[in-house]
């Protein structure tokens, strides 16, 4: 009873509804657009880079070069992927997610394309790696706080739905080995530039939250400053009281997203513009709700927004320390989570098991991981407890999962160890965008967000090489899965300090 | 200078492939396992149906000594080890292989087709052929120099470029490389597609977004009329 219209997903598509009764339904629609575009962000996105190794093996041939040259192609794609989002932060807030998104498929098909032509490493490097991977991160900043924006109730099932996409990757491979084999590199290069372009229309699906007139803008404006009056336990926006009004008020709360500054926290009491435009009492702006709300959703793009002169390099999240918690877990959970699957193949066969058995346990490892995403987005989305017990809960898990890897030596001991692993891992990495949202609010997601995959781009760079220096260094890969373990036990440490960082936080802005 | 280990176990043959390029001495030997269940077995050195006699013989390794000096005396060589069971390994001797491509090469017409011809050891002399039917007719640098090149990338590889490619072009290629103790070959598929070739997919596929797009702008330019007269409807009730 307290989930709102605009959140739920379940309602039918019904784009062509009558126009403000039909509009929560429309609404809900949008949302599971979203979804989809999301999830085929995924699936292409984690697609392209996966498939880059059969990639890797024709440059090879094509254009000499070392193997280290050519893998740096790899690399940079998909370190660029975080490493941009701070910038791609930047023009989202600027530009609007969805000419971002566009922007973005259009320089990773245009990437494709370009790679085509292409004739030397250092060409590569450019066009396939650099273009392509600004493109991700253009595309997948883009559709994860749209996400965060539409599906505020189940934000942890939309997001583990879209997440799945990536179990569907494996389907790109032998694809992708077909297209080399009939046309070469250069048409499989060709072609996929064709189906990148794909996500321009499913780009579009990601039409604006909040656009509205001036105003409309008063109004929330002022919703916005009484909420700050009513709800000081609530300073980061943190979505985990359940009642009506709060949510009514919250999502009056999300409304003046373009139109605050960045760095104006809405708990701020002492906001002058919105006090200024005081005019109707609270109780008639609340029941303004439904009619604004709709009118809200059918804005068309072309309606323009107001923005108030914005500094263009947000650091704000910089100087918050729940930003320094969320990003310190962030950091330990990816590093945790990429090294045991990078060497399980590698580890199966030290321990005499075929390379046909280690394609069935990442076979399994990616079932398990899909399936087990969805239930934790599913479970942690009744919010019976605050997000992040259950992300901190599936790291602990997960780490004991991997510390006791090495005790694993045959087959069916493997089999259970990763399948346990991969599902712990599903659990926690499907909740770290709500745990983000949950933490900070969606009005700040794009800098923080784009900060925290700024510093995770930096662990994920040096996540290969620190994996296999691990190997050269002791000559098993059971350390790997030790190195994993102690990762997944140090993330959630930082989140023991979330109440009192927020109560600081609290302290500073009521000085 | 090459030995194979024999258990005595299995009846699965033992096999080694060695590659001459130039006369050379080789001693093969056959070595029976410690903890095989064989003893004393009767052991014969075999070349097809020829026997040869051992060079020495120790007491569970027998070897044999040979010198190569011409391609006849390539083959397979086999010890045969009869006791209660029978086992035997074989070793084989050939000129060294040459790695070429199984899979075809991909091209596309009016581009450059580069093929890698290698090998172990250096040959002294390489040839390549193309099929005319099923003739192998030596490729003339000489006579198309602005069609094929041939590169000495290094002493044992040799690459082939063929320039300006045509549809006719398409076909299996051979590398020969001359060994003192013989040749052996290499081939080489080559497929020229023409640019038109996965332009038709790609084509389609930005047919397929191209009326996407067209139909999502569509729609958003219809509800952005149906919308504007309601606007202007709640306008004027919040003047009110």
């Amino acid at each position: 009873g307290e989930r709102k219209e605009e959140e739920e997903p379940g309602a039918p598509e019904a784009p062509s509804a009558g126009k403000s009764r039909g509009t929560g339904a429309a609404a809900g629609g949008w949302a599971w657009g979203v979804v989809f575009h999301f999830f085929l962000v995924n699936v292409l996105v984690m697609g392209m880079l996966k498939t880059f190794g059969i990639f890797f093996v024709a440059f090879r041939e094509e254009m000499g070069g070392s193997s280290e040259q050519v893998s740096w192609i790899g690399s940079i794609m998909s370190s660029l992927r975080f490493l941009g989002a701070p910038l791609v932060a930047v023009v989202c807030r600027r530009l609007g997610e969805r000419p971002t998104s566009i922007v973005g498929a259009g320089l990773v098909a245009g990437g494709c394309l370009l790679s085509t032509q292409a004739t030397s490493v250092p060409f590569l490097c450019f066009s396939m790696g650099f273009l392509l991977g600004m493109g991700f991160a253009c595309l997948y900043q883009a559709a994860a706080v749209m996400t965060a924006k539409r599906c505020r109730a189940r934000l942890a099932f939309c997001n583990a739905l879209a997440r799945s996409g990536m179990g569907l990757t494996f389907l790109m491979a032998p694809f992708t080995q077909l297209l080399i084999e009939a046309y070469g590199w250069q048409g499989t290069l060709l072609i996929f530039g064709g189906i990148m372009l794909n996500l321009v229309p499913s780009s579009m699906l990601l039409r604006p939250v909040s656009t509205r007139l001036p105003r409309e803008s008063a109004q929330n404006q002022h919703r916005g400053s009484s909420v700050a009056k009513k709800d000081p336990e609530t300073p980061g926006g943190c979505l985990d009281g359940n009642t009506p009004r709060e949510l009514q008020l919250h999502r009056a709360q999300e409304a003046p997203t373009t139109e605050t500054p960045p760095g104006r926290d809405v708990s701020d009491p002492a906001n002058p513009s919105a006090l200024g435009r005081l005019q109707e009492p609270t109780p008639e702006s609340s029941s303004w709700e439904t009619p604004t709300e709709a009118k809200r959703s059918h804005k068309p793009l072309a309606a323009s927004r107001k923005e108030p002169a914005q500094p263009l390099l947000d650091f704000s999240p910089l100087k918050d320390p729940v930003f320094f918690i969320f990003t310190w877990s962030f950091l330990f959970s990816h590093l945790a989570y990429f090294v045991p699957f990078f060497h399980l193949v590698a580890r199966a066969t030290t321990l005499g098991m075929s390379s046909r058995d280690g394609s069935y346990l990442i076979a399994v490892a990616g079932i398990t991981e899909t399936l087990s995403q969805l239930l934790s987005g599913w479970l942690a989305d009744h919010n019976w407890t605050k997000k992040y017990h259950f992300h901190v809960t599936y790291l602990l898990l997960s780490g004991a999962t991997s510390l006791l890897g090495p005790l694993a030596t045959s087959f069916p001991l493997l089999l259970a160890c990763t399948a346990a692993f991969a599902a712990f891992c599903g659990g926690f990495m499907a909740l770290v965008l709500p745990v983000l949202v949950d933490l900070v609010g969606v009005e700040k997601l794009h800098s923080y967000l784009g900060f925290a995959a700024f510093f995770a781009g930096i662990a994920a760079m040096g996540g290969p090489p620190l994996a296999g220096w691990l190997y050269d260094y002791t000559q098993t890969y059971a350390c790997s899965f030790l190195f994993a373990g102690a990762c997944a036990l140090i993330s959630p440490i930082s989140f023991f300090f979330e109440p009192s960082a927020q109560k600081w936080k609290l302290k500073k802005a009521n000085l | 200078e090459y030995e194979i280990v024999l258990s005595g176990v299995s009846d699965t043959s033992l096999e080694k492939n060695i590659s001459l390029a130039s006369p050379t001495k080789v001693e093969l030997t056959c070595k029976l396992d410690e903890n095989s269940n064989l003893k004393n077995p009767q052991v014969t050195w075999k070349r097809g149906s020829e026997t040869i006699s051992h060079t020495s013989k120790t007491q569970n390794s027998w070897t044999i000594q040979l010198t190569i000096s011409e391609s006849s005396q390539l083959g397979s060589y086999s010890c045969i080890l009869k006791g209660e069971k029978e086992v035997s390994a074989t070793f084989h001797l050939h000129v060294p292989k040459i790695e070429g491509k199984e899979k075809r090469i991909i091209t596309y017409e009016g581009d450059i087709a580069v093929m890698v011809c290698k090998t172990e050891y250096n040959p002294k002399a390489w040839t390549w052929y193309m099929t005319n039917g099923t003739e192998l007719v030596p490729i003339n640098t000489f006579l198309h120099t602005d069609k094929f090149q041939i590169q000495r990338h290094s002493d044992s590889e040799n690459r082939l470029k063929i320039l300006k490619l045509t549809k006719e072009d398409h076909g299996v290629y051979w590398c020969e490389a001359v060994f003192e103790l013989g040749s052996s070959k290499g081939s080489f598929e080559l497929k020229v597609l023409s640019i038109t070739a996965p332009l038709k997919p790609f084509i389609a596929v930005v047919a397929e977004v191209a009326i996407l797009v067209t139909t999502i702008v569509l729609y958003e330019l219809y509800s952005k009329k149906n919308r504007k007269g309601g606007e202007r409807e709640f306008d004027q009730i919040e003047q009110l």
